[in-house]
């Protein structure tokens, strides 16, 4: 399952072979603080362009919700059934029963933090899909799907109750988003959507009694690195898990594209028997150049705790330079045209294109013409064609991938 | 004069700017976000323009409040 935060990260998703897609709409989801999120308007086109890909869409509907909420949540509830979205996923009980009174399918949200099989059994009578806690072993986790099937445990649709965990992506400092350290320092809450990150800083610790200022390794003393599973996928796919989530719908869509690739090659993999340790170093490497904070495993394995991130942003090993805009595209030779804005761009370069409907596309630069002559480099101001095999449009923006020389050890 | 705007389009509807200043601001039952009361729309940002100089403590800490700084309060 992956994030779409918006068309190009969409795309992207659907093109790389997810199975579902989660997004949210105007601000009741836990990325209200976005600054480009979908609208009412666009379930439409979100719901048909999926359908025809046949994916799976899912409305996150995933905050808590205040008295003056109820309206909105009952609209968007509405068209997001007219549409035709599969599912919605929810964590206050009002939305729980506005759903289940619409026949909509649900889905708990990781938000709901369901760590046991009785909670399991009580949200059955709800939804057909469970988000599990975060913070479980897949030791737990198999212990519950275990049962689930000893027990016969059914959604509304009849059939047994799928488990998803979380797969790929940022953790939280707290119990997945329960937090108030964002509204405590900036009165934005997390549990809104809100959440301000900055659990993300650099912090020190100071004895209040000596004023000592406590020596610590590491001055990102409550940031954790990053979710991967890609190395251990083997074990949940054994755990019975059903739905593999990827965290991050304030990405970029290249980061969608990159990490959906991997995990659907690596879930192939599992299916075909084929997945081992070189295809999971080749991963790793893939993964590594997209944005992350280090990579560890999170709670699945039972490890201590105390994997923070080493530095503030991220330690991606590669980063995208903007070049320029899509102008346009000779359908039958093939053929894209971009202006370049910024930078240069010479043969052999890898470049990305992104844009609402292209999602997010990764190339090596073969050939060009620069204002209608070959050349091997282009620079501001210039003009450039080159043959792509996907339709160029106005929209779209042309970036090449660097690697990023100021990697923090 | 005070001069209140807001950008209700970013608003994430959580309800601070009704607590503090109840008088100027209210929740919209229709999409959840808040309203400038008795404001004129301009491109999405929502200004009024009152002599009731009063209002400016209210809508000033209902700025600060505000958890994406969509509302700014001035007094000319």
């Amino acid at each position: 399952m992956a994030p779409a935060g918006n068309f190009e990260s969409m795309q992207a998703a659907l093109d790389n072979g997810a199975d579902s897609i989660y997004f949210g709409v105007e601000q009741l989801n836990m990325r209200a603080r976005a600054s480009i999120n979908f609208t009412l308007d666009d379930l439409e086109e979100i719901s048909s362009r999926c359908k025809a890909k046949n994916v799976r869409t899912y409305l996150t509907l995933n905050t808590i919700i205040y008295d003056h909420d109820l309206s909105i949540i009952k609209t968007l509830l509405k068209r997001a059934k007219e549409t035709g979205i599969t599912a919605v996923i929810a964590m206050d009980q009002a939305v729980l029963m506005a759903a289940k009174e619409m026949g909509m399918e649900i889905h708990i949200s990781t938000q709901i933090n369901i760590t046991n099989i009785e909670t399991v059994r009580f949200y059955a009578m709800f939804a057909d899909t469970m988000v599990m806690s975060r913070e479980l072993s897949l030791q737990q986790v198999k212990k519950i799907t275990q049962q689930i099937e000893k027990d016969q445990i059914k959604g509304p649709k009849g059939e047994l109750v799928e488990i998803e965990i979380f797969g790929h992506g940022a953790l939280c400092m707290a119990v997945s988003g329960k937090c108030y350290m964002s509204l405590h320092n900036h009165n934005s809450s997390a549990n809104r959507g809100a959440c301000k990150q900055n659990c993300r800083k650099k912090y020190t610790v100071i004895d209040q009694e000596t004023g000592v200022v406590m020596e610590l390794d590491n001055e990102y003393i409550m940031s954790p690195k990053d979710l991967c599973t890609i190395d251990f996928l083997d074990q949940i796919s054994d755990a019975g898990v059903k739905v593999l989530k990827i965290e991050g719908r304030g990405r970029a869509p290249e980061y969608v594209a990159k990490v959906i690739k991997c995990y659907r090659d690596a879930i192939d993999s599992i299916a075909d028997g084929t997945y081992d340790k070189a295809k999971v170093i080749e991963w790793m490497l893939e993964l590594e150049k997209v944005y992350n904070r280090g990579f560890w495993s999170g709670y699945y394995l039972g490890q201590q705790l105390g994997e923070w991130s080493k530095g503030s942003g991220s330690h991606a090993t590669q980063k995208k330079v903007y070049l320029g805009k899509g102008e346009h595209y000779f359908p039958k030779p093939k053929i894209g045209q971009f202006k370049i804005e910024a930078y240069d761009l010479s043969i052999g370069d890898t470049i990305l294109v992104t844009g609402p409907t292209t999602g997010a596309k990764e190339m090596v630069l073969k050939e060009m013409l620069v204002d209608d002559l070959k050349k091997d480099k282009a620079t501001k101001g210039d003009s450039i064609t080159f043959p792509v095999d996907f339709r160029i449009r106005v929209s779209d923006k042309l970036y090449k991938i660097v690697k990023n020389e100021e990697i923090q050890a | 004069m005070v001069v209140v705007t807001l950008q209700r389009k970013k608003c994430i509807g959580c309800n601070y700017c009704v607590d503090l200043s109840p008088n100027d601001f209210v929740m919209s039952k229709k999409d959840g976000k808040s309203v400038l009361l008795n404001s004129d729309d301009k491109k999405g940002f929502f200004t009024k323009k009152t002599l009731d100089n009063t209002i400016f403590d209210s809508c000033d800490a209902a700025a600060k409040a505000c958890p994406v700084n969509i509302i700014s309060v001035k007094m000319v």
